[in-house]
């Protein structure tokens, strides 16, 4: 079939239907990612918390940046030489911005995967801790491993189980394997606590569906989960039928009145159904023994003393044992969001900051803060010097930001390592520490120190995801979806590239026309990082 | 859109013209976001900074548009399109706007 108007113009639009359709396609691309950037705007605007302003790279986003723009050129270059019949010049224009989408690529999947290891952790207080999670190691210094052969992140919970409560309806497979594994592993067992019973059969009567001593298996669960959502469905319909007949009764009791008159009279009566419902069945609880430890992920397991949470409704009873957060080096402490809290309150942020956790109980990080507001006189001092004071004469009339006021950052602390300790690095570290963030390897321990901090601490902790925040959120949310925007535009273009010759030869308008429409598309993925490098990276 | 071999050549000219623009336009954002010296408005990021910021990059993207996606010299047809979107980008925006200062927002209201 032959596609319409794709090489000559329409004449009532004046223009190929391929063109229209990109534009079309283009309109809804702008209200998408406009949704997104307004969802970025009241994020910022409603925030509780302090807003992480100017925290990603500048160099990795200014050269992307340079990268999207100098590609615009090319791919409009490639099609500029297919109007004048060069396909040598095309081809050249084009592998340039093919190559240019996937150095953009590379560079944004480094910033991710620097995102990915970076752990962040806030205590109950509010203070902020930034660093990178440590492995266990024995007494000879060599690292732990697992059963798996994996290192053990010093940032697990462990919990003693004697007890595990499934949920019913949702247990997670994998985790029920993972159990069953550490128990094995352990010469441990976990059995069903008590008998099983249940009606199963309207009418019937209550039978053994397991016994106690049973071992746990996914099959016992999953036969458990279907007698309980049959019985969830069959007493749902009965509970359904009888309110129908109450309703139809009521109304023709009372037929002058309105529905919502009538509500409040029309009731189930629970104890005339009792004998025709069936038993459902919303936890097992089965014993371990002898007791095993667990180890969960911090975001799988809300942890308490005696008894915890998982997050598919399964309770484990038993002791939490210390389960600290290590940072194998710390490289940011914040205080930000504690000074916020306390201002809330009426407390004078130098109080809340030396009633902290963190500063009652770490010498380093006192002493980094003791430089920092040293620090800070000297930076405010340039300030007063630059804008002067308010007509009293005292009041500068520009102060230090709140983050520079209670943030320091893996770039103070790298400062205050060259001033205090005199760790200098090279330039090829500084230069990695542009894409890769704190060179932990060049500046070591007296720089960045180990922190263990309790678990009992943390209020809540994760890796640079949208986990941790709503900024890393629409953070991901934007850039991930403009980075699905990048690949699938370089992958138009590239097959324009290898495949195109056969159509420029037979038909060189239709296919500079592609070549056209596919450059309007790589031209709007340029468009849209031109609001998002400033937005994420520069605000 | 040029369409003339002469046309072309003379095209190409421009596109690099506004490619330059937007690596001034580029780096210019660089420096006035971390240059104190070229810090406008108070000290530190505040209102002044993102209007500048979002200036410079509405006068980047207006240069991609015009330039690179011949929006210049476009049909008529096209202009409804996206300037159709970007009105109710703006007019969804407002409403936002207006929902978010309604008073049914503030729980002191109607007491």
């Amino acid at each position: 079939m032959e596609i319409p108007y794709i090489v000559n113009a329409r004449k009532d639009t004046g223009l190929i239907n391929s063109k229209i359709a990109i534009w079309l396609f283009l309109a809804s691309e702008v209200m998408l990612f406009g949704g997104f950037f307004s969802a970025y705007v009241y994020l910022r605007l409603g925030a509780d918390y302090p807003w992480p302003e100017r925290t990603l790279p500048v160099l990795p986003g200014l050269i992307n940046t340079f990268i999207l723009i100098g590609s615009s050129v090319t791919v409009v270059f490639a099609w500029v030489a297919l109007k004048l019949g060069n396909w040598r010049q095309f081809q050249i224009y084009m592998s340039i911005t093919v190559a240019c989408a996937a150095i953009f690529m590379v560079l944004k999947g480094l910033e991710y995967r620097v995102k990915f290891n970076h752990q962040a952790g806030r205590f109950n207080d509010h203070t902020v801790v930034e660093g990178h999670t440590a492995y266990e190691k024995d007494a000879n210094g060599e690292y732990v491993l697992d059963r798996h052969g994996k290192k053990i992140e010093q940032n697990m919970i462990r919990v003693v189980a004697e007890k595990v409560t499934f949920s019913v309806k949702r247990f997670h497979a994998p985790w029920i394997n993972e159990m069953l594994s550490e128990a094995k592993h352990n010469k441990s067992e976990i059995k069903l606590a008590a008998d099983i019973k249940a009606i199963t059969t309207e009418g019937g009567k209550e039978e053994t569906l397991a016994k106690a001593g049973e071992p746990l298996s996914l099959e016992l669960l999953e036969k458990i989960k279907q007698v309980q959502l049959d019985a969830q469905e069959h007493n749902s319909a009965l509970r359904t039928d009888a309110l129908r007949d109450e309703w139809k009764e009521a109304k023709s009791a009372n037929p002058g009145k309105k529905g919502w008159q009538l509500a409040s009279d029309v009731n189930i009566d629970m104890e005339v159904l009792k004998p025709r419902l069936l038993t459902e069945i919303s936890n097992v609880e089965f014993a371990v023994s002898p007791p095993t430890r667990f180890l969960f992920k911090p975001r799988d397991i809300k942890e308490g003393a005696t008894s915890s949470r998982l997050r598919d409704d399964t309770v484990i009873t038993g002791a939490m044992e210390a389960s600290p957060m290590v940072l194998h080096n710390l490289d940011a402490i914040d205080f930000q969001w504690l000074v916020m809290k306390a201002k809330e309150k009426g407390i004078a942020p130098e109080a809340a900051i030396a009633n902290s956790w963190l500063m009652k109980n770490n010498e380093f990080v006192r002493e980094a803060w003791a430089w920092h507001l040293a620090r800070n006189e000297k930076k405010q001092a340039v300030l007063n010097e630059r804008f002067g004071f308010q007509e009293d004469g005292k009041t500068p009339k520009q102060t230090l930001t709140h983050k520079e006021l209670y943030r320091l950052g893996w770039k103070d602390l790298g400062d205050m390592g060259v001033e205090t300790k005199g760790v200098k690095i090279g330039g090829v570290d500084k230069i990695k520490e542009e894409f890769m963030g704190p060179n932990y390897l060049a500046r070591g321990e007296k720089t960045f120190p180990h922190l263990s901090i309790p678990r009992e601490e943390i209020r809540h902790a994760a890796k640079f995801t949208p986990a941790w925040n709503t900024y890393y959120a629409i953070y991901f949310t934007i850039t991930g979806l403009h980075g699905l925007h990048v690949i699938g535009g370089a992958l138009v273009l590239l097959y324009y590239l290898v495949f195109g010759r056969k159509m420029f030869l037979s038909n060189p308008e239709w296919f500079s026309n592609r070549v056209e429409v596919g450059g309007l598309f790589w031209h709007f993925v340029d468009l849209v990082w031109i609001f998002a490098f400033p937005i994420f990276y520069l605000m | 859109m040029a369409n003339s071999i002469e046309e072309i050549q003379k095209a190409k000219k421009t596109y690099l013209l506004v490619f330059l623009a937007l690596l001034v336009g580029t780096v210019l954002t660089v420096l006035v976001a971390t240059v104190p010296a070229l810090d406008i408005g108070g000290h530190g990021f505040d209102g002044p900074d993102a209007i500048l910021g979002l200036l410079i990059a509405t006068t980047k993207s207006t240069l991609v548009a015009a330039i690179f996606m011949h929006l210049n010299h476009e049909k008529k047809l096209i202009y409804w399109v996206f300037f159709g979107a970007i009105f109710f980008f703006f007019a969804m925006g407002a409403l936002f706007a207006l929902a978010e200062s309604s008073p049914i927002w503030d729980f002191n209201f109607y007491k």
